[in-house]
């Protein structure tokens, strides 16, 4: 333990005499409660926060892309707009894993790491690595700057993430990454400035799923206790 | 039942907290003497009495890395320490609902 010592340290260190069981119980409860909260890595409000975010970058994305023919892709302003965002969730998603991992150490805490690190990776290299693979062999503008980037990253990063889930035994982790991988195949064949949309609806769909599902396990598990 | 069935080393608030924030961590996992005094808002001193009452009857174990100011101390709930909680939470369960 800590080297340092309080005067006080007797006083409060005692004991139960004259807990109550129903008081101890309301302290179990609260305590359980507020401690799953502060280490809980994807907070409800957050999730859905960032879903509703990505649903209105790529809604713009599509609505500067919608009847173009033939498809040039985004306007630059747009596209500074969905980086801007995916920049935000990334950040808001950094804060909260560093306040929840604050002080936890162990096999847990480098798992989530390796994790992601994975994600971050198929993130980064999955669509730019394709894109440039078809711009290389001529693909229209309408694959290289519409269908690639809007179905690829949810294809590669869903499958990702399935992979993780599915080794955690997490059900609602994977539905959602299902969901979002269902959304990529979709926005594959749906045209270039619908795959934006199908994609922004698809990741809305999966975090507000993926919130939900959580907070009920949640719910669940602390009924159970 | 009555109370006096229920775990005393964990029947007191204190270490009923420490021991519930402890078993909302992942398995395995480990938290800083800082963290977990922040989080329940006690004493050093408090602390420590209460993690060494909770080390005594094996439900918890510390590790300190370091030396000094450098030193991390690292707290973790043993499996023992898990099982008494869940029977103490059974005991209270039972107990509530025979009340």
């Amino acid at each position: 333990m800590q080297g340092t010592q309080d005067v006080d340290q007797t006083t409060g260190a005692g004991d139960g005499d004259g807990l109550d069981p129903r008081e101890a119980a309301r302290l179990l409860a609260h305590t359980e409660r507020e401690a799953q909260r502060q280490f809980n890595l994807s907070p409800v409000w957050i999730t859905v926060l960032m879903g509703a975010v990505l649903f209105v970058a790529y809604g713009a994305l599509w609505l500067s892309t919608r009847g173009q023919h033939p498809y040039s892709g985004p306007r630059l302003g747009v596209v500074g707009l969905v980086y801007a965002a995916v920049a935000v969730a990334i950040a808001a998603s950094v804060k909260v894993y560093r306040r929840a991992t604050a002080g936890v150490s162990g096999p847990s805490v480098r798992r989530q790491q390796v994790e992601g690190v994975a994600i971050l990776v198929s993130f980064v290299l999955g669509s730019p690595v394709l894109q440039g693979a078809m711009k290389h062999y001529h693909a229209s503008d309408a694959i290289v700057y519409g269908v690639i980037p809007a179905a690829a990253p949810l294809i590669i990063v869903g499958t990702t993430v399935l992979g993780i889930a599915a080794s955690k035994g997490d059900r609602a982790q994977f539905g959602a990454a299902l969901v979002v991988v269902i959304a990529g195949v979709v926005a594959a064949f749906v045209g270039p400035s619908g795959a934006w949309l199908a994609a922004g609806i698809g990741l809305f769909i999966a975090m507000a799923g993926y919130a939900a599902a959580d907070g009920r396990q949640r719910r669940r598990a602390s009924l159970r206790a | 039942m009555t109370a006096d069935s229920l775990d005393p080393v964990i029947h007191a608030p204190a270490r009923l907290r420490i021991v519930a924030t402890l078993a909302a961590l992942p398995d395995g996992a480990s938290l800083s003497f800082t963290r977990l005094q922040d989080m329940l808002d006690l004493t050093p001193g408090n602390l420590i009495t209460h993690l060494r009452k909770l080390e005594d009857a094996g439900y918890l174990e510390s590790e300190t890395t370091g030396n000094g100011r450098a030193s991390r101390t690292s707290i973790a709930l043993t499996g023992h320490g898990r099982a008494a909680l869940d029977t103490y939470t059974d005991a209270l369960r039972d107990l509530l609902g025979g009340l």
